[in-house]
């Protein structure tokens, strides 16, 4: 990811933790990191698609930013897909895998 | 110059000039070209109703491939599958976008309700990864070389002057983003 250039976006307080996956929760969105898209767009994308908290969107976006990849979302598989394709039209890089795949 | 996003009790606004109307424009309307499907829609009414789209392939070209990735990692028929299932209405869902976003850039000021900014700013982001995938854009330090790069009348060639397009795209986006969090902010 890439900060942007009309402000600054400094978000380097929290620490990353643990991924996203639940036992229960069988298929999982997993988020790449890109040099393109900017830390700033990840975190509003997080933060209007899944509805997550300003604190919870940057710590997925840094995790995404920081180890390459995140576990953003968990569920059926359905949902997962519903949710990869919904990444897509956002232009982030995202897949989805069954839950403890990697 | 194009003034910053702000966002304001009547929305979100903004403002181009008329030759960064014309550029946005052009570049949103060759992204629409390039997303187009190259084959008709099925001729079985259910499939085109849902989207299906059993000729679809993984995109030879780099920059398409960017739009439309592969859902699934390290398994080249799973992907396939699900691209044939769901690639062509992403592709619309894109044109959407970009197609919204290039009316809405010819009103002066621009005034954008949340839904329309987000479009926007989906489509900016979908013109900034044609544009990486052209300047070779690979790693976070290839990104941070080209911020440097911000006056047109160091645009010697080609490579210099889509850097520099690349670069206000970045800017408009990050502006547009910071009025959109505000007016969220501020709905909460």
């Amino acid at each position: 990811m890439t900060l942007g250039t009309a402000t600054d976006t400094r978000v380097r307080d929290e620490a990353s933790t643990r991924s996203e996956a639940g036992l229960d929760q069988p298929w999982v969105v997993v988020v790449w990191n890109d040099p393109v898209n900017l830390m700033t767009y990840v975190s509003y994308v997080f933060q209007t698609y899944f509805g997550y908290s300003e604190s919870k969107a940057r710590k997925l976006m840094l995790e995404v930013h920081e180890q390459g990849r995140s576990a953003v979302a968990t569920g059926s598989r359905e949902k997962a897909e519903r949710d990869t394709v919904a990444m897509h039209s956002f232009g982030l890089w995202a897949t989805f895998e069954k839950a403890g795949s990697e | 110059m194009a003034k910053p996003f702000k966002s304001t009790r009547r929305g979100i606004t903004g403002h181009f000039e008329p030759g960064e109307v014309r550029l946005l424009g052009s570049l949103f309307s060759d992204i629409i070209t390039m997303l187009e499907p190259d084959t008709a829609p099925s001729t079985d009414p259910l499939a085109a109703m849902v989207g299906v789209d059993a000729e679809a392939v993984r995109p030879g070209d780099s920059a398409l491939q960017r739009l439309l990735p592969d859902a699934v990692r390290d398994d080249d028929a799973e992907a396939l599958e699900f691209r044939r299932l769901t690639e062509r209405s992403l592709r619309e869902q894109k044109i959407g976008a970009l197609r919204s976003s290039a009316l809405l850039i010819e009103n002066n000021p621009v005034t954008l309700n949340p839904e329309q900014g987000r479009l926007m700013v989906q489509a900016f982001n979908d013109v900034r990864l044609v544009l990486a995938d052209r300047l070779g854009i690979e790693t976070d330090e290839d990104a941070a070389r080209l911020h440097g790069i911000d006056d047109f009348a160091d645009a010697e060639d080609v490579e210099a002057y889509l850097a520099l397009v690349y670069n206000f795209l970045t800017w408009l986006q990050e502006s547009l983003l910071q009025a959109l969090l505000s007016s969220t902010r501020t709905a909460r």
